[in-house]
């Protein structure tokens, strides 16, 4: 088997925390269409994202993940109440990462929907030269 | 062969070809070879098909043969298949939830194609990270509530006489209790349906003969539910009587009130010439035939005004009861008003009638032939903005009509109808006793339009009909019919199974701080036990959402299958390097 | 084989009953002539008044549907004929169209799809976009099989080479199959009326008047171009108008009746066009609004607010302007008389609702009424019943309606059908 070495090997890595409604399905769809992205990410799925202590965050950036991107299904949520509650959750994890001199935007909400193609790999570019930016 | 003491993990992992869809980008080997050096892998295998039943064949044996209690299988979407896999589980007779699905075909072989070594590696580090995840999981049981197979339908107007006799034809025992005296709620003020034409009085009484017949249905009028306990699969309703009725569920049918123009508005209750669409209804009920006499005084032209208690404006409407405007439309009342035209026509062709509506929403099954044949019977039609409402006069109504550009017409009326729209009932008291969600409109709340349409959020309440939303009575008869299918459903077999993840609680680790409490929006899914001055969870109410977890600073809260210990190792795997 | 009842159609309604009688313990044959399961609503952009993406809320019904014990889907199948046995129960003949491909071996890798050196126009986007002669129908298709349009294969060979299952079949035949079933539930939908019925509009004629279906492509997450922009020359339009009632309320094209969504979907439509376009100008041409469900006038109202021309006019004509626009000559029912002629970039037409199938093409006296669709003697206390014993009917199949009266009529046709099972009639 033939394989190509890439640059990206050691790259700083991306977390990507998924619903199961919603984005988890979104990064489906993404593979389905064969779009292609780098390695450096890692996708984990959850009921929903508004489980995680905010030091789970704070822990994932210790331990090595140099960007974290939630992709919570926002309007789509089945959980009462969830959302909100999820974004003054990460509200509260910013305020930290500012007291402990954590760049904020390596931390990042958004809404990806089951088919939001676009949506999912533009929030990796964006979040891929950020984590890039601090790397060098 | 292995190390570990024999109950501890032993993992089986099993890295898939997809036929290539996975192995031509991921070295699927190494994937397996490096898996296989973690201390609780005892067997790690790739294979070209996992899904296959040769593959399938492969876990059974190893589950079968005592070397694994664990199993991690690394291929496609778990959307695609990790329902196949934890059948193959049960099959071997291991708990299916000691399965791990590991997805690095759609979310690595397909999206990194160009990058061969990355792809491996990734597939390394989550196929890891399955390994932890799953060394940590719990043999997860489904939960199982008591399903008692009676339902109490709350409200006997059509809607709830309908849902009665949908869950008696499935041989559920329904009480059915209507506040009023009788059954048959508003179906006793109308005169003939839209579009058929049929008589509502022979409806009804086919409706009730066909409730009386019913031996499982119990009904019970003058009679209100006074006390609320109980979850899904078993509630307790306390009655106005002091009986109390033990149900699995219960329909909520408790349909609406008219809207009774507020303050004076086109004078109504002022001047006796203006009165009500109901109210007209009533009168032609009554009065089968003959001309229109309306105090006495033989009608020569009529003018019906729309939406009048519907979609309604601020600082335009005078305000409901709760200081709110009705900005709704209550759906039901262009057809009923152009179906009672009609009917007036018939008796009384040369009777002038004017129509001043702002849209005609002749919407449904056969409404647009009544609207066409108003026309065709020479009704008037004026149009009019929310923001310039027609006026009553002493012999005449005017209104500025914008299908003649604006110009005022004066309407001459010697009896003016007001087409009043539709509101929630009095259910208030229901409301605050059983924590019904409400909707900006004030009727109650489905838990989501499309996915759940006659199901509330709170697990065991269904809605039948206007009290939801305004609705006719097809659609009633179709959502009363949704309602009951759901509870047949629901209560088909001796208890209501549950998804397992839900909320645990490690009640040695709880403090009592009741942090967690707040943050639960499911009613009495985590509430503090007033002995222990510990958290506890109820099973059967609690969605899964895991908000309380994140706010438990001992670690005593977890959502089963998913706890942050599990998440964090995850993590650990995630970043941990891959030699080269 | 014999299941308790057979579903025809499984878009949302034929999903949502099957689903319902499944959960009751009863089995289920779904049958669906096209490809995948999911209907008219998987290809929605979003749906009103949630303005819930429609794929999120589809695909796990479909993902539910596909993984039920009880439920035996049949995709790209199609009923010949169902035929009323003397005990009340009925047998029905079901033929399997060839995708070319043997199913129990496909993997659904697309390798055949990546190779296939044909491109055809691509039916899910209703032809804004093309596909391969050999693909799978849509993104999240279910199953994820793929399908040969014999009619544009060149048979060149090149799935058959690439396949690593070796599940290409060129000589695939139709296959019958049949089954006994003691209730019938018709849930086939609705099509669009004809893009061409009023030719002094210029649907299909001119490029830049589209279908409002073409227009939920435009704006799904996933639609043919990933943004919206006109056909004709991919300009990205400054001003859009919706032509409502374009095929409905017409007694002349047949369809006398009011197709209940047009009004919503174009307010919808409106509304997200405004958002992906912020500074573009969008007009709805409209005879009545009709924003009668729970929410909607709310969200009418929003969509004036947000700044949508709603214009009360009949649209007479419309033709093409310079470079690629489009002239609609209008009179306005409001305010002046006089013909106007307005200029767009890109024309909606807001087309009704007609039957998708016809109940007469098979052997049975399933009648329908003058609208065309299944007729319902029973309503208003029983919608789902049919003027055929043990055949049911449900959603867009008895009449235009949108997706939230569908769902519940889904619901009710289920617990009916499962009355007449328990009744024992079968």
């Amino acid at each position: 088997m033939s394989t190509v070495e890439s640059p990206d090997t050691n790259a700083p890595k991306i977390l990507i925390i998924t619903t199961i409604a919603s984005s988890y399905t979104g990064a489906n769809t993404v593979g389905q269409a064969r779009a292609q992205y780098a390695p450096n990410t890692y996708i984990m799925r959850v009921p929903d994202p508004v489980m995680f202590p905010e030091d789970f965050y704070l822990r994932c950036f210790e331990k090595g993940f140099s960007g974290i991107i939630i992709m919570s299904s926002g309007s789509d949520c089945p959980y009462e109440g969830a959302y909100g509650r999820l974004s003054a959750r990460v509200g509260r994890v910013y305020l930290t990462m500012r007291e402990k001199g954590i760049p904020t935007n390596r931390l990042k909400l958004t809404t990806v929907c089951t088919v939001c193609k676009h949506a999912f790999l533009k929030e990796i570019d964006d979040m891929q030269k950020v984590v890039r930016e601090q790397a060098a | 062969m292995s190390n570990l003491e024999p109950n501890e993990p032993h993992v089986g992992v099993y890295i898939c070809h997809c036929g290539g869809n996975i192995s031509d980008v991921i070295d699927v080997k190494r994937v397996a070879t490096e898996l296989g050096l973690h201390p609780n892998v005892v067997i790690s295998r790739e294979f070209p098909f996992m899904c296959s039943d040769a593959g399938q064949k492969l876990v059974i044996e190893d589950i079968r043969s005592g070397k694994i209690n664990r199993v991690v299988i690394a291929a496609c979407s778990p959307m695609l298949h990790e329902l196949t896999f934890r059948k193959t589980l049960q099959r071997a007779a291991l708990n299916p939830f000691l399965y791990e699905h590991v997805n690095i075909r759609e979310q690595a072989s397909w999206v990194h194609k160009g990058d061969h070594e990355g792809a491996t590696q990734k597939a390394i580090r989550l196929a890891r990270a399955g390994v932890e995840k799953i060394l940590l999981q719990d043999e997860l049981e489904e939960i199982q509530a008591k399903a008692t197979k009676h339902v109490l339908v709350i409200g006997g107007g059509p809607a709830g006489l309908k849902a009665a006799l949908n869950m008696a034809a499935r041989n559920l025992r329904v009480t059915l209790v209507e506040k009023s005296s009788r059954l048959g709620g508003h179906l006793h003020e109308l005169d003939t349906l839209y579009p058929s034409g049929e008589s509502a009085s022979a409806l009804l009484a086919k409706l009730l003969a066909q409730v009386n017949e019913s031996p499982l249905i119990t009904v019970v009028v003058g009679t209100t539910v006074t006390a609320w306990d109980g979850f899904v699969g078993n509630f307790t309703a306390t009655l106005s009587s002091g009986a109390t009725v033990n149900a699995g569920a219960v329909i909520m049918a408790t349909g609406y009130d008219h809207v009774i123009p507020a303050g004076g508005e086109y004078n109504y209750g002022g001047d006796p010439r203006v009165t009500t669409l109901p109210k007209l209804i009533e009168h032609l009920k009554t009065s089968a035939g003959k001309p229109l006499v309306w105090n006495g005084v033989p009608v020569k032209s009529v003018a019906f005004i729309h939406c009048v208690g519907s979609r309604q404006t601020e600082g335009v409407h005078a305000p409901q009861a709760d200081g709110k405007v009705n900005d709704y439309c209550s759906r039901v009342c262009c057809t009923a008003a152009l179906h009672s035209i009609n009917v007036l026509k018939a008796r009384q062709p040369d009777l002038d009638i004017y129509d001043l509506y702002r849209d005609i929403r002749t919407y449904g099954r056969g409404h647009e032939a009544i609207y066409e044949q108003a026309s065709k019977n020479g009704v008037l039609f004026f149009r009019f903005t929310e923001d310039a409402q027609p006026e009553i006069r002493e012999h005449t109504v005017v209104v500025k009509d914008i299908l003649t550009w604006g110009e005022e017409v004066e309407i001459p009326a010697d009896l003016v109808v007001l087409v009043t729209g539709i509101k929630q009932g009095a259910v208030g008291e229901l409301i605050d006793m059983m924590k019904l969600p409400v909707s900006s409109d004030r009727f109650l709340q489905e838990a989501h339009p499309k996915l759940r349409p006659v199901e509330v959020a709170n697990n065991g309440f269904f809605l039948a009909g206007n009290c939801q939303a305004p609705m006719d009575l097809v659609e009633s008869s179709a959502a009363a019919g949704a309602a009951a299918s759901k509870i047949a459903a629901l209560l088909s077999k001796d208890y209501i199974p549950l998804d397992p993840y839900v909320a645990r609680i490690d009640s040695e680790k709880c403090t009592g701080c009741e942090a967690c409490i707040p943050e639960c929006s499911y009613t009495g899914a985590l509430f503090m036990n007033e002995g222990t001055k510990k958290a506890e969870v109820n099973a059967a109410l609690c969605k899964g959402c895991g908000a309380c977890v994140a706010v438990c600073a001992p670690r005593a809260l977890d959502l089963a299958g998913w706890s942050i210990a599990q998440m964090e190792a995850m993590v650990d795997a995630m970043v941990t390097e891959v030699p080269a | 084989m014999k299941y308790d009842t057979l579903v025809i159609g499984a878009g949302i309604a034929g999903l949502q009953a099957a689903l319902d009688l499944a959960e009751q313990g009863r089995q289920v044959v779904l049958v669906e002539k096209n490809p995948s399961i999911g209907g008219r609503m998987i290809s929605l952009s979003k749906v009103y008044p949630t303005l819930d993406c429609a794929s999120c809320i589809t695909t796990p019904r479909m993902a539910s549907v596909a993984h039920h014990p009880n439920i035996t889907t049949l995709t790209y199948t199609e009923v010949k004929q169902v035929i009323a046995q003397p005990d009340g129960t009925y047998h029905a003949h079901i033929s399997k169209k060839p995708r070319f491909i043997e199913e129990d071996k496909c993997i659904g890798c697309k390798r055949c799809e990546e190779v296939c050196p044909v491109y055809i126009r691509d039916d899910f986007e209703h032809n804004l976009g093309a596909k391969k002669a050999i693909s799978i129908p849509f993104t999240n298709a279910i199953p994820q099989f793929p399908v040969l349009t014999p009619d544009q294969c060149t048979w060149c060979g090149a799935c058959a080479n690439a396949c690593p299952v070796d599940c290409i079949d060129y000589l695939q035949e139709p296959r019958d199959i049949f089954v006994e079933v003691g209730a019938v539930l018709v849930a086939t939908g609705f099509e669009l009326t004809p893009f061409n019925a009023k030719p002094q509009y210029g649907g299909g004629v001119l490029p830049n008047v589209i279908t409002s279906l073409q227009g939920e492509r435009l704006l799904a997450p996933h639609g043919p171009f990933g943004r919206v922009l006109r056909p004709s020359d991919g300009k990205v339009p400054d001003s859009i108008a919706f032509v409502q009632c374009a095929g409905s309320r017409d007694a002349s094209l047949g369809v006398p009746y009011c197709s209940r969504v047009c009004c919503m979907y174009a307010i919808k439509q409106a509304m997200l066009l405004s958002g992906s376009l912020p500074t573009a100008d969008i007009t709805i041409y409209y005879m009545d609004i009709r924003a009668f469900g729970k929410g909607y006038e709310a969200f009418y109202q929003n969509a004036k607010a947000m700044g949508i021309n709603f214009v009360k006019a009949k649209v007479g004509r419309i033709r093409a302007g310079e470079d690629g626009n489009v002239f609609l000559r209008i009179e306005r029912q409001e305010e002046s008389s006089q013909p106007e002629e307005m200029n767009h970039d890109l024309v909606i037409l807001s087309l009704g609702m007609k039957p998708q199938w016809n109940p007469k093409t098979l052997a049975w006296d399933m009648e329908t009424d003058l609208d065309g669709f299944v007729k319902s003697p029973d309503a208003p206390m029983d919608p789902a019943t049919t003027t055929c014993a043990g055949v049911y009917a449900c959603g867009t199949a008895t009449g235009p309606k949108d997706i939230v009266d569908t769902i519940i009529e889904a619901g009710n046709a289920a617990m009916v059908v499962g009355n007449h099972l328990a009744r024992g009639n079968a």
